[in-house]
Formats: C-alpha cells, sequence, structure tokens
C-alpha cells in the first residue's frame, strides 16, 4: 500500500511537471520566465499574456480534461465488455460525433447556415453532441432489450460503421474546401477549447468520472464474469446501462470538443495495471486519470514541435508517440 | 439522422447578426462595384466603410470595417475599426500576392500559410530571409506563431463555418479581414476584389485604374474570337477517386469558356460550383469533346497509365489535352493558384491560344501547359 501511495505522489509531480511543460512550451518565442508572469499575473506585453493565458493554459487543461475522460471511457468499456482491445469509440459514440460534424461541414452552406452562424464555433460542438447522443439513444434502446454484453458490443461497432459509412457518402458530395474542414476536424485539435467551452466540457466530464468513483465494487465484480456479479447480487442489465451511459456521455463531450483522439483510451488502462500490477478499480481508476492526462499532456508538447513549418494533428501523436512507450512496459512485462 | 440533427440545432435559441447598411447622408459616396457581387464601399467625410456581403444569407453582412486615417471619433461600434494604411498583414489566401504586387504592398506580407506551396518569387524570398513566417496548414494556422507577429490584420478565406482561428485571433485584438472572392463566380467579378483589399492600403484609385486595365484587357481577348464561326467543343476537370469533379454551368471556369468562345455540355446549367460526375456520366457526355482543360496529370503516358478508359475521349486521341502546370516550383507552388484571379485575360487568352491558335499567333501559355 505504501509503495502504491508513492507512485501515485511520484505520478502526481510527474503531471505537474507535464502541466507547467506544455504552458512553457510552444510555437511563440516565450522564455519560462516570461509564461510564468503571464501566467500569475501580467508578462508587461498583452501579446505573451494572451498565448500564455487565454492560449496555452486551456489547451493545457483540455489535454488534463480529455486524457482523463478518454482513459477513463476505455477502462469501462474493457472493464464491462471483458476485452482488452475495446475503447471509448466501441460504443459508435465517436463516429456518431464525427457526423454530426460531418453533416454540420457539408450543409453548413445551405438552409440551416443563419443558425450555424450564430452560434460560431460552438455549432461544430453542438452538432458533435447532437450525433452522439443519436448513437448513446441507439445503444441504450439495444441494451434495454438485449441481455448480452458482446451482442451489445458488436452492434455498438455496427452503430460505428454505419455512422461511418454515411460520413464516406457525405464526403464524397462535398467540395474539396468542406472536405478539409471536416478532415482537418478529425486530426484533433485541443487548442480549439476555450475558456468559453471549458465549462461545459468540465461540467460533463467531471458528472462522468465522478460516478465512475461510485461504481468500483460494481467494476470489480464484473471483471470476475457477469454470472459472478449476478450471483454476487448486482443487477448486471441495470449497471451495464449505467456503464454505458457515462462512458457516451464523456466520450461524446471530448470528442465533440477536441474532435477524435485514439489511442490513449484503448491503451492507458493497460499501461495503469500493467503499472500497479493489479486490476483492482480502487487503484486503476485514478491511476487511469492520471496516466491519460500524462500522454495527453506530453502528446501536445510533442505535437507542438514543427515538422515543415506544420504542427502534428494530436490524434496521431498520441499513437506514433505512445506505442513505442506501451510497447516497452509489454516487452519488460511479457504480457499486458 | 438527417432530421434529427436538424430539428436539434433548430431547437436552439439563435441571435441573428442585423443587417446593417450605412445610414444615407449626404456625405456619403457609395463606390459601386461594376461585377463583384460581394463587397461594398462607402465613403464619408471621416472613414471608409467596407462591408462583405454574407453569400449565404442574402441582405446580410459577413463583416464591417471602418477605415480611418487619423482619428476614430465618430465610428459607428457596428464594426470593425481600423486604421489605414495597414502596415503588416498575415495572408492566408495565396490568390491575394498579386493583388498586393500590383498595389505595391507585397512587402507589408509578414506571414502566410503552407510557404512550400507558393510560388510568387518575392514571397518566397521573404520565407527564406525569415521576414515572412510561415504560419502552415491554411486550414488550421497556427496561433502562437501569428499572434506573435503582431500583424494589424490577417486576410483569411471565410467559409460557411466561423473557424476557431479567426476567432481566436479576433478575441485577441487582431482584426481579421474576410475574403470571398471565391464564391463569385464571373472572372471580371473576382478580379474586381483588388479595389476590396486596396482600400486596406488607402490605394483605392490605383485599384481603379488597374482595374479598368484587367477589364479592357479581358475585353479585348473576348474580342479576338467573337465571330468564331464553328464553336469547339471542351471538357473540364478531372478524376479525384473516383468521382470525376466538372465546373458547373455558372462557375468561374464555364464562364471562361462562354467568353473563350468555347461550347461547354453544361453550359445551361445553374450550378456555381463544381458537379461530382462518375466516368460512364463522363465518357458518354464529353467522349466527343475536342479539348479538355483541367487535366491533372503531365503526360498523355501518365494519362494512359492511371486509367486507359481516358485513352477513350476524343481529346485525348487528338492531343488536345491541357493541365494547369505552366508555372510551378519543384515544392508544389503553381502560380494558376496566385495570380491568375488578378490576370483573368491571361486565362482567357490561355484557352484561347488552345483552341483557336490563328487568332493569338504570337501568345504563349501562361498558366496552362499541353500534356507531353
Amino acid at each position: 500500500m505504501k509503495s502504491k501511495t508513492s507512485i501515485f505522489i511520484l505520478l502526481l509531480v510527474i503531471l505537474f511537471a507535464a502541466f507547467i511543460g506544455d504552458i512553457f512550451t510552444g510555437n511563440a518565442p516565450i522564455s519560462a520566465a516570461k509564461a510564468w508572469a503571464a501566467l500569475f499575473g501580467t508578462s508587461g506585453d498583452a501579446i505573451v499574456d494572451e498565448i500564455v493565458f487565454n492560449y496555452r493554459l486551456p489547451k493545457a487543461l483540455t489535454a488534463i480534461l480529455a486524457g482523463s475522460a478518454l482513459s477513463v471511457s476505455g477502462l469501462l468499456m474493457q472493464t464491462l465488455f471483458r476485452n482488452p482491445l475495446a475503447g471509448p469509440d466501441v460504443l459508435g459514440v465517436s463516429a456518431g460525433a464525427g457526423l454530426g460534424v460531418a453533416l454540420l461541414t457539408m450543409l453548413s452552406g445551405s438552409a440551416i447556415y443563419p443558425l450555424i452562424s450564430s452560434m460560431g464555433s460552438m455549432a461544430q460542438v453542438v452538432a458533435a453532441i447532437a450525433g452522439a447522443i443519436l448513437v448513446l439513444m441507439l445503444i441504450l434502446g439495444v441494451s434495454a432489450r438485449i441481455n448480452d454484453s458482446v451482442t451489445i458490443l458488436v452492434l455498438g461497432m455496427i452503430f460505428g460503421y454505419v455512422a461511418s459509412a454515411a460520413i464516406t457518402i457525405l464526403q464524397s458530395f462535398a467540395d474539396p474546401d468542406s472536405l478539409k474542414v471536416f478532415v482537418t476536424w478529425t486530426f484533433g485539435s485541443l487548442g480549439a477549447v476555450t475558456w468559453n467551452k471549458i465549462p461545459l466540457l468540465t461540467g460533463l466530464i467531471f458528472i462522468g468520472i465522478a460516478a465512475t468513483f461510485f461504481l468500483q465494487k460494481t467494476l470489480n465484480s464484473l471483471l470476475l464474469g457477469e454470472r459472478y456479479a449476478s450471483s454476487a447480487g448486482l443487477n448486471v442489465r441495470q449497471m451495464r446501462i449505467v456503464i454505458i451511459t457515462i462512458t457516451a456521455v464523456i466520450t461524446g463531450a471530448v470528442t465533440a470538443f477536441t474532435g477524435p483522439i485514439a489511442f490513449v483510451g484503448v491503451v492507458i488502462p493497460h499501461f495503469a495495471r500493467a503499472f500497479f500490477g493489479t486490476v483492482n478499480h480502487k487503484t486503476i481508476i485514478p491511476a487511469t486519470l492520471i496516466l491519460g492526462s500524462i500522454l495527453l499532456l506530453v502528446c501536445d508538447i510533442v505535437s507542438q514541435i514543427p515538422v515543415a513549418n506544420r504542427t502534428l494533428p494530436i490524434n496521431a501523436v498520441t499513437a506514433i508517440f505512445g506505442a513505442p512507450m506501451i510497447i516497452w512496459v509489454v516487452l519488460k512485462r511479457k504480457k499486458l | 439522422m438527417y432530421v434529427f440533427v436538424l430539428l436539434l440545432l433548430s431547437g436552439c435559441t439563435s441571435k441573428q447578426t442585423k443587417k446593417t447598411t450605412p445610414e444615407t447622408d449626404d456625405s456619403n459616396i457609395v463606390v459601386k462595384t461594376k461585377y463583384a457581387t460581394g463587397f461594398a464601399i462607402t465613403h464619408t467625410n471621416h472613414y471608409t466603410r467596407v462591408d462583405i456581403l454574407n453569400p449565404w444569407l442574402p441582405g446580410e453582412n459577413y463583416a464591417t470595417y471602418y477605415l480611418y486615417k487619423k482619428d476614430d471619433s465618430g465610428i459607428p461600434n457596428n464594426g470593425i475599426k481600423l486604421k489605414i494604411p495597414l502596415q503588416s498583414l498575415v495572408v492566408n489566401t495565396f490568390a491575394y500576392f498579386e493583388f498586393l504586387h500590383r498595389l505595391g504592398e507585397l512587402d507589408k506580407i509578414t506571414g502566410t500559410s503552407d510557404g512550400f506551396r507558393v510560388y510568387n518569387p518575392a514571397i518566397l524570398e521573404g520565407l527564406k530571409n525569415n521576414t515572412i513566417a510561415d504560419l502552415g496548414d491554411p486550414f488550421q494556422m497556427n496561433l502562437e506563431k501569428t499572434l506573435a507577429l503582431k500583424p494589424e490584420a490577417i486576410l483569411t478565406s471565410a467559409y460557411a463555418q466561423r473557424d476557431t482561428y479567426s476567432e481566436r485571433v479576433s478575441e485577441a485584438g487582431f482584426p481579421v479581414i474576410y475574403n470571398l472572392e471565391w464564391m463569385e463566380n464571373s472572372p471580371l467579378a473576382r478580379a474586381e476584389w483588388i479595389k476590396l483589399i486596396a482600400a486596406f492600403f488607402d490605394k483605392e484609385s490605383l485599384a481603379d485604374s488597374l482595374f479598368t486595365e484587367i477589364e479592357s484587357r479581358y475585353r479585348a481577348a473576348e474580342d479576338l474570337v467573337k465571330n468564331i464561326p464553328q464553336k469547339h467543343t471542351v471538357m473540364a476537370g478531372d478524376n479525384f477517386q473516383g468521382t470525376w469533379y466538372v465546373p458547373g454551368g455558372n462557375s468561374f471556369n464555364a464562364l471562361l469558356f462562354r467568353d473563350a468562345q468555347l461550347d461547354y455540355f453544361y453550359s445551361g446549367n445553374k450550378e456555381g460550383g463544381s458537379l461530382g460526375l462518375d466516368i460512364e456520366t463522363v465518357l458518354t457526355q464529353f467522349g466527343k469533346a475536342e479539348y479538355w482543360f483541367g487535366c491533372t496529370a503531365k503526360s498523355y503516358e501518365e494519362l494512359a497509365a492511371k486509367d486507359p478508359k481516358y485513352l477513350l475521349l476524343k481529346s485525348v486521341k487528338d492531343k488536345h489535352v491541357f493541365n494547369n502546370d505552366n508555372r510551378t516550383t519543384a515544392s508544389g507552388g503553381n502560380d494558376y493558384f496566385e495570380s491568375a484571379v488578378a490576370n483573368p485575360d491571361l486565362l482567357l487568352k490561355d484557352l484561347i491560344k488552345a483552341a483557336y491558335p490563328k487568332r493569338l499567333p504570337e501568345y504563349e501559355y501562361t498558366y496552362i501547359k499541353p500534356l507531353q
């Protein structure tokens, strides 16, 4: 127990360092001293203040929010479906959010334009949430009728494929500019979340994560199999619906605000289990939260390194940069 | 699914941007544009008002600017105030390099997107000497680098969706000048946008005379082919991953074909953008077309290797195929996407030279190039 506490303290220190590192690095030449001054007052240069306080700080907070939320929803899916490949996107919620954004982008020049125009960049968030809710409704409808997790998993993936197919059809009709606008969204962007969007994002994620903490015992008994869990007095069907709802809400919220971010959700739970050598959710839930935040902060720092004057899409950096870390852990332990 | 999203969207409260027209006053002088429909310029004693009109919402403004030279007192608060002439500008739209060059303001550019795709030699030089910053992907320009440049304004393409980049630079206090010249269909209307950007540099009269020259050169080119006894037939566009995008009947390219006296299958069509066709439709509708413009291949060999079906086209059999790659750089810059907007007369002459070479014996291609 003692060693676990010290590991947690160590991880929190790394998290804090990554957070500060993310704020102190970027494409504008700003010294650490100036960035520090801007963070806790003013650097004397309005532009530096603007970059540090209104761009880098919300971006770093979004990295923490998105990293922890996606990792926890991946953990929930892996436990519920007892499948190591499960991740936040298996329910098709991310694809649903993508469909919402694709529809918005392709229809933006049409009759719905006045509405979109009045919402500004919030329109994209609303469209993504609408798409995610649509898929969530379908999943819940199915879950109420079917009492088998694997079937629900397969149906969720099918919903995801249908949403992706609809996106492909929309793309084939789109003009090149709309297509580029949509493709840019699929790159993912932590920097798109401004201060005015942070409260809603935080609120949605907080509700989901708080609920997850109350589910620790339920999740642990699910690890032993649904039959065991129900013989231990757990209403499996009810719990399944609760877990699916939590996952869909936080995944949908993150995808709506940042665009799709792959890899983190699938891999961080494995990383957490390997790191702490346990499957107990009492340890794994907080571990997943912290590790997910660290990974996304580090990936954000890496994505700022310019390659041919472009910054790399966060959605790609997570996999390219995260994969070697995971492979290293697997090789060391010789299993996940 | 579609209906569901619409319902959900329409459930939200919307706050419309109010239509604002300049107060009519004796001192107001409205500058009449001859072809362009996307902007309006009004002069008063104290300031110049520039309205970018909203193409997706007729009657509404996309943006309003108040340009002043000395003090901004007495200027209405329903727009963006800018002190002119601008001393620095970030340009996220290559089509404006040539406008700024003609106006003698190219040196005010301090940042641009995707430097490797630039053709303009002066901009390339600036990028090399670090007097112009490369801000990366035009659809996701680097925000930190932009702010660090502290430009007086940022010129960027407007789309039907507001992008976060424009929102954020505006919030940080950097005005965004939206360009919507790409929504204009007629070649002369697009070129007339030189007047818009000139207003921000207090060079409207220069822009007027430059545009009058462009116009007269365009009309002169038109006159070369007015009495053509037999129009040639033409096809356009190319195959992109199975869909063949051809210009709509009311598009920029279709209007150029009309003025070059070329017979285009979709000339009666009302679409201003492009039409997506499948290869079978293309073969039936354009199989016998004599000329093909806007091909993306470099050579007939490449064309045949891409898809042998291309060889069924008459234009390919007759070797009357042209791409837009006459002025390119090794890293992907192409002047067709830069100066052509300011040179509609040269675009027209290119087409005339290709289809009716006897009408322009001395002329050499500017933007288009026959396939090898």
